[in-house]
């Protein structure tokens, strides 16, 4: 291959059946069966791992636990314990960091590393997937699933290939013909909704989607179609994020169609807001201490307004209390109407919190913020929000 | 008044008085002593109208009296001078002072005494508690800690003081943990007592009782508002306060998977290690027990912390192990916190789970509980 055209290489590090593959190593006697960690059968739990055995009868994760034991009824239904994930999941970024600087940790079980430069070290990026998947198994017992590619969005396709305990390898210049066969849905980017969209207009594979007439593409995804088209190709020109530049701070901002005024107006998307920004900080097991809040009147004067908590938080309850004092705060200096608002969380760091003594109040909303986001997860996007906070019909709204 | 006694007693009473001086408050007789001469006696006193100290020392009383005087000056004034007695006299204005020592003298201004808050409570016959003052001392440093330090629940910034039949017990809690000394008694107690002391008072009366030798005795106002504390030439005074305390009972857990019996020491050094990393990431501190591989072999607690920009530590510590493996996370100011009040060579750490309250209690004595509520790390 020839090095001076193609000099990035990534590997996207998947771990197979991360919770459902720890439950076995804590209960050695479960391997071989159907096991399915996850919520409680009789209510209304879902899976959050299932094994490979277990996803032999079709069990997949977010799916209810009732209907995955309808499916599987003789799966083991079990529980991990959150410490050995954490310890789990440190030694396995310790394994990635040992070939490469620059690691970006996505969740738990999965991360990009850059090992452009490294392969001089190390013998080749395929070597260095190889030496990873031979570590992970020795040092920890676990299963990992590698895709190597000159970008991260191919890297992270080529990693479920061939899973589980897959090795995927794609030159340079075959991005677009590894993509090509594969359904439209399968590129990170392109949500359920697109999908069925590109579909409708007969564009099922990513091959066919990158080869559609420029026209057609328009018509379909407006604005977007040049982002999609790049994406069927393979092209993905994203950075590794290494920790030193990792995100400082989470948020979410709306512009409204039309300005909104007052406290009765403005709660309502503040507390969306809120909802994704909590659960952007839950799905990278971050947890900021430091809320601000954005205000951008009609006059296009913007100020913001931050609070610290007493502790670093992902609970979007929380970070609501927070940022609901602050916009009452700011509304009470200038009650002009608003066409931006905004949340972003900073100070952010790894979760810690402290479980308190005479009130589980803290654990209970741990619980159900992990509930509604399997919820969430299945359905793409919040799907329970307080009654007074429910968004009003979404085609009054512009997304930014 | 005009009064004589020795420089030495009474730079002691006024350091001693002057914790109860109020450091900044709208009154400004608070941030004065009252001083009262009497029967051979004078008393120094000292409110903050939280908690009020007076301490009598011997004096040639010339001629009784009253006056106030402002605690800061006179403090450093007496604190100054070198001749070994010192006499303190009413000028002709009744306001001002005379303080005169060997070749030293000096002119104070005061404030009516009529101002100052009287700080010794009107005491009927109540029974009152004997209790030891070392023993009082130790007890209330096991204790007080955990209390909180701000008022944002002010039950909870109190030491539950209980005593029945013949045990003293303290309890304070912040609300992320909770310690509980109890203390045996000499005789019965003849009127069971429940009451909650500020802890602020508490950690001052720590401290008058080091220069404390002969037992002293607790009493409650007949209304419950206030205890007071004397020994031999010193009364403490705090105000209650108003309210019920958790229930105790609920917090203690009964049950352990895991017992660690571990040398305290260790387990406090290894803890200061790890606390410094800590620091950076909410004082998070972890603790890996894994019990012996075989009978013949020893336990071992990894205590260890990371931060994401200092580095990260890890101390190994042998233990017996009782009982499963277990990986717990605790805030590493608390444990430091318990750990260096715990006097005896072992204690034992049991846990139920991560996520549940730990214990550590001495092992070679069952006066002293601990309960402290685990930190959970990741989401």
């Amino acid at each position: 291959m020839n090095e001076q055209q193609h000099n990035r290489w990534i590997i996207h590090a998947d771990l197979d059946a991360f919770f459902a593959a720890v439950a076995v190593l804590e209960r050695p006697e479960l391997a071989g069966l159907p096991v399915l960690v996850g919520g409680s059968p009789t209510g209304r739990g879902v899976v959050s791992s299932a094994s490979y055995e277990a996803r032999a009868f079709g069990v997949r994760s977010a799916m209810p636990m009732a209907q995955a034991l309808r499916l599987c009824p003789h799966a083991i239904v079990t529980g991990v314990s959150s410490a050995r994930i954490r310890d789990l999941s440190q030694r396995f970024q310790g394994i990635l960091r040992d070939y490469s600087p620059l690691v970006e940790v996505v969740s738990v079980d999965e991360a990009y590393l850059d090992a452009s430069g490294s392969e001089r070290l190390f013998g080749g990026a395929e070597h260095i997937a190889s030496e990873i998947k031979r570590r992970v198994r020795a040092e920890l017992g676990l299963v990992v699933s590698l895709g190597v590619a000159t970008n991260r969005l191919v890297a992270k396709i080529a990693s479920e290939l061939d899973k589980p305990d897959g090795l995927r390898v794609v030159l340079p210049g075959q991005e677009a013909a590894t993509l090509a066969p594969l359904p439209v849905g399968s590129v990170p980017g392109i949500g359920p909704k697109t999908a069925a969209r590109l579909r409708h207009y007969g564009l099922a594979t990513l091959g066919e989607l990158a080869a559609a007439p420029e026209s057609l593409l328009a018509l379909v995804a407006g604005e977007d179609a040049a982002h999609l088209r790049r994406l069927a190709r393979g092209e993905d020109e994203r950075p590794i994020r290494g920790e030193r530049d990792a995100r400082k701070s989470i948020g979410h901002e709306r512009t409204f169609a039309r300005d909104r005024r007052g406290l009765a107006e403005l709660e309502a998307p503040l507390f969306a807001l809120c909802q994704e920004t909590g659960m952007a900080l839950r799905r990278k097991g971050l947890a900021g201490q430091t809320v601000c809040l954005k205000l951008r009147y009609n006059d296009f004067t913007t100020i913001t307004r931050q609070l610290a908590l007493s502790q670093p938080t992902d609970a979007h309850q929380q970070i609501f209390a927070a940022a609901r004092a602050l916009l009452s705060g700011a509304l009470h200096e200038r009650a002009a109407p608003v066409r931006l608002i905004g949340v972003r969380v900073s100070n952010l760091a790894q979760p810690a919190l402290q479980l308190g003594l005479f009130d589980d109040r803290l654990q209970r909303t741990r619980r159900l913020n992990a509930a509604l986001d399997q919820l969430a997860e299945r359905s793409g996007g919040p799907v329970v929000t307080p009654a007074r906070y429910v968004r009003p019909a979404k085609n009054l709204e512009v997304d930014q | 008044m005009r009064v004589t006694c020795n420089q030495d007693d009474l730079h002691k009473a006024l350091g001693t008085a002057g914790r109860a001086v109020a450091a900044k408050s709208t009154m400004p007789v608070l941030g004065n002593y009252l001083l009262e001469a009497a029967d051979a006696h004078l008393t120094v006193s000292a409110t903050n109208l939280e908690i009020g100290i007076s301490c009598t020392i011997p004096a040639t009383v010339d001629k009784p009296g009253r006056v106030t005087l402002q605690a800061r000056v006179l403090n450093e004034l007496v604190a100054n001078l070198s001749a070994p007695t010192v006499e303190l006299r009413q000028e002709q204005n009744p306001l001002t002072v005379l303080v005169e020592a060997g070749h030293s003298r000096a002119h104070l201004r005061g404030i009516d005494p009529d101002e100052f808050p009287r700080p010794t409570a009107t005491l009927s016959d109540e029974p009152a508690l004997r209790l030891d003052p070392s023993a009082l001392r130790d007890a209330i440093a096991q204790v007080v800690f955990a209390a909180a330090s701000d008022d944002s629940r002010p039950i909870l910034a109190g030491v539950q003081f209980e005593a029945r039949d013949s045990i003293v017990q303290m309890a304070a809690a912040d609300g992320f943990r909770m310690s509980l000394r109890t203390l045996p008694l000499d005789e019965e107690v003849r009127q069971p007592l429940s009451i909650i002391i500020p802890a602020r008072a508490m950690s001052e009366l720590q401290r008058v009782l080091a220069d404390i030798t002969e037992p002293v005795e607790l009493r409650v106002t007949p209304n419950a508002s206030q205890i007071v504390i004397t020994g031999p030439a010193v009364a403490f005074i705090s105000r209650l306060i108003d309210g019920a305390f958790p229930d105790l009972k609920q917090v203690v857990p009964r049950q352990w998977n895991t017992r660690t019996v571990i040398l305290r020491e260790q387990l406090l050094d290894a803890t200061r290690r790890a606390t410094i990393f800590a620091r950076s990431s909410n004082d998070v501190v972890k603790l890996e027990i894994c019990p012996a591989d075989s009978g013949l072999d020893m336990g071992r607690v990894t205590i260890s912390a990371n931060a994401a920009d200092t580095g990260d530590n890890r101390d190994d510590v042998d233990a017996q192990v009782e009982g499963g493996e277990m990986q717990i996370a605790f805030n590493g100011r608390f444990l430091h916190d318990v750990l260096s009040v715990i006097r005896s060579t072992s204690v034992a750490l049991e846990l139920q789970g991560p996520n549940s309250a730990g214990v550590i209690r001495p092992v070679d004595s069952d006066d002293f509980t601990h309960v402290i509520m685990p930190m959970v790390i990741g989401s």
